[in-house]
């Protein structure tokens, strides 16, 4: 193949190309470095403070892990009774990181850093943000409406959370002899 | 390519996994091919990172478990493996009762099954120890048992204790729900470990689960296990109503059909796809499908209706620490004579329903940290109780599964759509069934303080069979008690599709205890060799 039809063919191929796709290909497939450190910034905000400084360290790690395996196009589960296809989406990992990025300018145009702002400012910033993204409820888990959202999720519905709230080792997802459950769950250590 | 066997099993779920196993000890030198459409899934070890993905990011945990254009309409799963939907049951093992079998006779209602209970009592028993199930014993004395479970009961979770105690306050019996999940090692499978997704996926295997039995039957070549082959038509002797072969198509091999040969045909499809295989396998002597000269293939579909609800109570449980266990009720199960007829389980779980984190206050205030936290505690005190009745409801001969031809599979044949419709009585006494289960739901929850936070009807029949019908009479059933079917004496239909109607509880026990029934049927055809 001569270089003068090797380039027409690649122009070619590039026209009919989804512009779509090449977009995504030029996005982040993962938390940008800035994008991480919002979140830590953010996180004491939407994720119990009392937890202390290294678990919500911990549990931000721990979504962002998550963000890293997250894989597209997966069959997602079929449900019963009235069963459907379904697959996971595009990763969120580029709205995440866009979504990020306003928070951070928002605060900016409030006249600070997200930390700086007083609570009903953070409140309010979040509560637009939400309500753009169609958040209305938390969500069952991380499902790639908005960053937030899912990083809230990610905590609130772990088995963690629950035994927080409780104030009691329940451990609803870790893997335990069965006859640890007959007794009254006991209290957090 | 031709196979030459004694018995062809068309299906690869749970009757499958049994009749196969059954046969196989009954009869060591009969060669026995299972054919299932379905690919297998016996990567065991990689079930814990399935589980955790599955909590994770919601993915199906049976990776392509599914054949895209091989669905039903109106089907309750979309699973089609070797294993069949008892790869994610939940293993509840509950019998059904003496009335299930003689409605007519009781209660002049639907039709009485061609079994007398005692005799299907010993096979409920057969089941239960093949499934090694953990139950206790029922306090009803109409609920006798001849042998005792396999397994202790697995013990009552800390929450379950408090809920048995507020439930019996109503005056109703509850147990725990018996179930085929390994409180020890057996048969190849882990223990309990009470990861909780019983009804997703079992990483330790305690759950009873089909693959382990193809797989302990396949490595020492008891049997012949062909997956991803979709048999399409049964094909009958040119002379004889007997059937000689079943032809399908490896997914793989489409350009290159497969043709079964055996001695004995079994369908051990499930209720949706035996009645369509039957149904397809028309030609110009039988019409409208084999074992159809009564018409009564695809029809009679059955199934159980069901009545939930929630229950807020004083209480103080813990939820998570076993949310798939749960007690039941057989209360129910009996009705007087002389009484309106209205029979149904009554069942209890521990729930976090109405308590779980929400993101704003009732005013639409957004909740953050430990606001958050702090508002979910605040609900917490009490507890929530899932109720739900599975309710005896009678198909009518138009409660069927059609051939559609608007929907194809990539062969060209026809998909089924399955339609319940319910009998004149059934459809009569509906409202006064709901009135009487919300009556005994709002009875449960007067102890403790308690009221019924809200209530809701299934729009799908749970634990769905028939559509082959089991009867003495060729003229109003398709097969007779043991799954032969009247038109020819080869051909087996097994478990589901072969029920009269669909009882008021969990299906599946009773599904494995007529298989292994028609096991003893099937073997009889075969000498034993010395």
């Amino acid at each position: 193949m001569q270089r003068r039809t090797i380039l027409q063919w690649i122009a070619s191929t590039a026209a009919i190309l989804p512009f779509q796709r090449l977009r995504v290909l030029a996005q982040p497939r993962e938390l940008t470095p800035a994008a991480i450190a919002m979140l830590h910034e953010i996180s004491p905000t939407v994720l119990p403070a009392s937890l202390g400084v290294e678990r919500l360290r911990g549990t931000v790690d721990k979504f962002v892990q998550w963000t890293r395996g997250y894989r597209e196009g997966v069959a997602l589960s079929h449900g019963y009774g009235h069963p459907r296809l379904q697959k996971t989406g595009a990763s969120p990992v580029p709205m995440y990181v866009s979504q990020l990025a306003a928070l951070e300018a928002g605060a900016r145009a409030k006249g600070g850093t997200w930390s700086t702002l007083d609570l009903e400012t953070r409140r309010a910033l979040l509560d637009a943000a939400f309500t753009k993204a169609g958040v209305r409820a938390l969500p069952p888990r991380p499902i790639g409406q908005h960053v937030v959202a899912d990083l809230m999720a990610f905590y609130f519905r772990s088995s963690e959370a629950n035994d927080v709230c409780y104030s009691a080792m329940i451990q609803r997802e870790v893997c335990r002899p069965i006859a640890i459950t007959v007794r009254k769950p006991q209290p957090l250590p | 390519m031709t196979h030459e066997t004694d018995i062809c099993i068309i299906g690869g779920g749970i009757t499958s996994a049994m009749l196969a196993q059954k046969l196989s000890e009954l009869r060591p030198g009969v060669h026995i091919t299972v054919v299932e459409a379905g690919r297998s899934i016996f990567d065991v070890q990689n079930r814990g990172r399935y589980r955790e993905r599955a909590n994770d990011y919601g993915e199906h945990p049976w990776h392509d478990d599914y054949i895209e254009d091989q669905q039903a309409s109106g089907i309750i799963s979309m699973t089609m493996a070797v294993g069949g939907l008892a790869l994610h049951w939940g293993g509840a093992c509950n019998r059904f009762s003496e009335e299930d079998l003689r409605l007519k006779a009781m209660y002049g209602l639907a039709v009485d099954w061609p079994i007398a209970f005692k005799e299907l009592e010993r096979y409920y028993c057969e089941a239960e120890r093949r499934l090694n199930v953990s139950g206790a014993p029922s306090q009803y004395s109409e609920d006798w048992r001849s042998q005792p479970y396999p397994q202790p009961p697995i013990p009552l979770s800390y929450n379950l204790q408090i809920l048995k105690a507020w439930a019996e306050n109503s005056g109703l019996k509850f147990d725990g729900l018996p179930m085929a999940r390994n409180l020890t090692p057996y048969g190849g499978r882990g223990a309990c470990c009470v990861y909780d997704t019983c009804g997703e996926v079992c990483p330790s295997g305690a759950r009873y689960s089909p693959d382990f039995t193809f797989r302990q039957l396949m490595e020492p070549q008891k049997i012949v296990l062909h997956d991803r082959t979709l048999v399409r038509r049964l094909v009958l002797d040119e002379r004889r109503p007997d059937v000689v072969a079943a032809q399908g198509v490896h997914q793989d091999r489409p350009a290159d059909p497969v043709e079964y040969r055996a001695k004995t045909f079994v369908v051990a499809s499930g209720y949706c796809w035996s009645s369509h295989l039957l149904l397809l396998s028309s030609s110009s002597r039988f019409p409208n499908g084999l074992a159809n000269s009564s018409g009564l293939v695809g029809r009679y579909m059955n199934g159980h209706s069901f009545i939930s609800a929630t229950a807020n109570i004083d209480d103080q449980t813990f939820p998570g620490q076993n949310m798939t266990h749960s007690l039941i009720s057989r209360q129910y199960f009996r009705c007087a004579t002389d009484k309106p007829f209205v029979r149904h389980d009554t069942r209890v779980w521990e729930s976090s329903a109405g308590r779980d984190p929400r993101l704003r206050t009732p005013e639409g205030k957004l909740l953050l940290g430990d606001e958050l936290m702090a508002d979910w505690r605040s609900r917490t005190k009490g507890s929530s109780v899932r109720l739900r009745a599975y309710v005896d409801v009678h198909p009518s001969a138009d409660s069927r599964l059609t051939l559609d031809a608007s929907k194809k599979n990539r062969y060209g044949d026809p998909m089924p759509k399955i339609e319940h419709r319910f009998d004149d009585a059934t459809r009569a006494r509906q409202a006064a069934t709901t009135a009487h289960v919300l009556n005994v739901f709002g009875t449960l929850a007067k102890a403790s303080n308690g009221r019924i936070a809200n209530s809701s009807e299934s729009d799908y029949l749970d634990h769905p069979g028939g559509g082959c019908r089991m009867g003495a009479d060729a003229a109003t059933s398709v097969c007779d008690s043991y799954g032969r079917t009247h038109d020819h004496a080869n051909l087996f239909v097994v478990g589901a599709p072969t029920t009269p109607t669909g009882g008021c509880t969990n299906g599946t026990l009773t599904f494995v205890a007529l298989t292994l029934r028609s096991a003893d049927e099937i073997a009889s055809e075969f000498p034993t060799r010395r």
